[in-house]
């Protein structure tokens, strides 16, 4: 008995069937070598397509993240009326309705854009009227 | 469970070097240089035919390299032979199937139709195969084992050829470690009492 627990014989069995895959010809080895590279071929787009999910992920996420700050930025703005004069809440819906109103009116005409962006000019003309008349 | 790596492999194939984390194409490769040619031999016993066996063992490396490359490196061995066992015996039914549909009566190689357990020889015997010269025993091998039925030459070929403890042996097999070891026995009788009378 060998350390297997085997009969004695087996060890030159073993030894005959080690032989007899040694010298295999060409072609055999040809086709072996080809099957094993299609193997290994066929398992390698899946791991390709895994990585590739990884930056697809990522250009997702920041094409979300794009679009959301471009939602939010052209969103009207919300005008909120001064708070240290309390305002019944009345008073103040409707203020804020039509100042909501003014802005889309301001958002709708051209002319009111153009003075928006003198903002600066105008409050300094206010100003200078202030001072005339004062 | 040790296995032992033929001298014919053209590479040195050791699991305990390889890092399942790290495991890429190279290290496959070089698994299935290593186990190629013993598949190959196998499948070449099953089925006679040397292109059949061959598009076995493709199967068979496909079947592996698809569904079992992940497991740790150390599982391979047996993973990989229970893929080609699994193949081996589809081959194997369809065979059969078609016998049958040709109505073409083969030696019936029913492995539980008799038990031969007890007529076991003395395993201490040097045995049939020291009585054959080299190649007159490698032609006596071969016959012998082509004849055995698809499980007890299994169960040979990954006891003594691959080395399998019957642990490993039962799962590439998928079967009972009791199972192993009747079909090892009826395999080694009938082994035996082939290579006797060629000798």
């Amino acid at each position: 008995m060998n350390t297997n627990n085997l009969p004695n014989w087996t060890d030159r069995a073993k030894s005959l069937l080690d032989d007899s895959v040694r010298d295999l010809d060409a072609a055999t080895l040809s086709r072996l070598n080809r099957a094993r590279q299609a193997a290994l071929a066929q398992r390698a787009p899946r791991r390709r397509a895994a990585w590739l999910f990884v930056p697809a992920g990522l250009a997702g996420a920041c094409a979300l993240l794009l679009a959301v700050g471009v939602w939010h930025s052209q969103r009207p703005p919300t005008a909120t009326l001064p708070t240290s004069t309390p305002v019944p809440a009345v008073a103040a819906t409707t203020a804020s309705k039509s100042l909501n109103t003014s802005d889309l009116d301001m958002i709708a005409s051209g002319d009111d854009l153009e003075m928006m962006q003198d903002l600066d000019f105008y409050a300094w003309l206010d100003a200078q009227d202030q001072d005339n008349n004062g | 469970m040790t296995h032992t790596i033929a001298l014919t492999t053209p590479a040195i194939w050791n699991p305990a070097r390889v890092d399942a984390a790290n495991t890429d194409e190279r290290t496959l490769d070089q698994f299935l240089k290593s186990v190629e040619r013993r598949a190959l031999r196998m499948a070449e016993l099953a089925t006679g035919n040397r292109d059949e066996a061959l598009d076995l063992v493709q199967d068979a490396m496909f079947g592996f390299a698809r569904h079992y490359a992940a497991k740790p490196a150390a599982d391979w061995a047996p993973l990989f032979y229970r893929v080609l066992d699994s193949r081996l015996n589809d081959w194997h039914r369809r065979r059969s199937v078609r016998s049958r549909w040709l109505a073409v009566w083969t030696r019936n190689d029913d492995d539980d139709e008799h038990d031969e357990i007890a007529q076991a020889p003395d395993t201490n015997d040097p045995g049939p195969l020291l009585r054959l010269a080299g190649s007159e025993a490698a032609h006596a091998l071969d016959a012998a084992l082509g004849n055995l039925p698809l499980r007890q030459r299994q169960a040979f070929l990954l006891r003594v050829w691959e080395g399998f403890d019957v642990a490993a042996t039962a799962s590439t097999m998928r079967c009972s470690e009791g199972s192993v070891k009747t079909h090892l026995s009826r395999a080694l009788a009938a082994l035996r009492r082939a290579l006797e009378d060629h000798a």
